[in-house]
């Protein structure tokens, strides 16, 4: 269930920003093909590197014009259940990948936030503060946690893609 | 390949101060982190379960919406104040709670906070009943007789290592309640199990039901049963 979910909200996500992947996003297989060689070939300023990278903790980051954008999944939202508070960092704090950048508290939970790269914050949702269950109902947009440079961008590949993150938590189930 | 239930090391604390317990909770903790993050797969380190009472003591969770002269006033009380990184409001430890920190690693488990909580929940409604007690959960995370509340729970967990945990109103002086909105919700109150059966029953009197009543719940195999300092062995 969590999967299916998942993918649902990415394909939302993604038709609204690229008009001419849409066709692409109905077929998995096809878009991946197309986004793992053209992260290779192509600069920050094509769409077609806002693909989502996921770390094995259930963050993810997309990237654009060279600042990552980061949240969690909707596997890791369903997990918590309702998010009722988010601790973010300052902006201008650096960070170094893995490390703790702040917490999600839910059901009288505190849950810790990994950065999934090295960067500095650039910029934190200031929706969430008055709406934290933002995280709930739009993880991949609106409930997108802090932006950051990215100052390696050789971590990324270290990341899983949508199918390996799919993959990954089918085999948490 | 079948894998066993979980082993978790009961330690009980006896009264210990709130900051000693929290250090105690972060060493095994680390235990716990280590051994996922070591290369060599050996035989998982035991989860823990601490047992303690606490000195009075109000404490703050994540959210801090507690101006210093609230705080203040109630170290006037006589109580000590902490802050602390769990989920949750405030409220209050002292003698005659039974206050319980499982430091379990949820990959062992299920990997879901909201699981957790649920599952804990649930333990102390069967605690409760193992007393004639009706106990349930609400649209507030805790465990409630009617309207009132018998024990708070709030936890961190980071890695899917979880610590802080309950707190079981026993034979508490439900009076230092009173000076806090226990946990920020309004209007409604507090309870012991002494208070709902008008009669003394003490932490020492609930742990045996509670240790049972986590065993089942958890699936998990308890063992030990020492009086924990270092947790390293």
């Amino acid at each position: 269930m969590a999967m299916r979910v998942a993918l649902r909200c990415f394909s939302a996500n993604f038709s609204p920003k690229l008009p001419q992947l849409s066709q692409i996003a109905q077929t998995p297989a096809t878009r991946l093909l197309w986004r793992t060689d053209a992260a290779r070939t192509l600069s920050t300023a094509s769409p077609l590197s806002t693909a989502l990278k996921f770390t094995d903790k259930h963050e993810w980051v997309r990237v654009e014009g060279g600042i990552g954008t980061v949240g969690i999944s909707s596997f890791a939202q369903e997990a918590l259940g309702d998010v009722v508070y988010c601790g973010l960092p300052e902006v201008g704090q650096k960070l170094e990948q893995m490390e703790e950048f702040g917490a999600l508290e839910s059901v009288k939970a505190a849950s810790e936030l990994y950065s999934p790269l090295t960067g500095e914050v650039t910029e934190i949702n200031t929706e969430l503060a008055d709406n934290p269950g933002l995280v709930n109902k739009a993880c991949y947009e609106e409930g997108w946690l802090i932006k950051m440079t990215i100052e390696n961008p050789g971590e990324l590949d270290g990341l899983m893609d949508q199918a390996g993150y799919d993959k990954f938590i089918k085999s948490l189930e | 390949m079948q894998r066993g239930r979980p082993v978790v090391e009961v330690v009980r604390l006896g009264l210990v101060s709130y900051q000693e317990a929290l250090r105690l909770q972060q060493s095994y903790v680390g235990r716990q982190r280590v051994a996922a993050a070591g290369p060599v797969p050996g035989p998982a380190p035991p989860h823990a379960l601490l047992l303690c009472e606490h000195p009075p003591v109000y404490t703050t969770g994540l959210r801090q919406p507690y101006p210093p002269h609230l705080l203040d006033r109630l170290r006037l009380l006589g109580a000590e104040v902490h802050r602390t990184d769990r989920g949750g409001l405030i409220t209050f430890h002292g003698p005659g709670q039974l206050v319980c920190y499982p430091v379990l690693h949820l990959a062992s488990f299920r990997k879901s906070l909201h699981w957790y909580v649920g599952e804990l929940e649930q333990t102390v409604i069967s605690v409760c009943s193992r007393f004639g007690i009706e106990a349930s959960t609400t649209r507030h995370t805790g465990v409630w007789v009617g309207d009132n509340k018998i024990c708070a729970i709030g936890i961190h967990c980071g890695r899917y290592v979880t610590s802080h945990g309950f707190a079981l109103n026993c034979n508490t002086e439900l009076s230092w309640f009173g000076h806090i909105v226990p946990c920020g919700v309004e209007g409604k109150g507090v309870t012991s199990l002494s208070a709902e059966l008008q009669r003394d029953v003490t932490p020492r009197e609930a742990v045996p039901h509670l240790l049972r009543a986590f065993a089942q719940r958890f699936d998990c195999e308890l063992t030990g049963d020492r009086t924990g300092c270092a947790g390293t062995d």
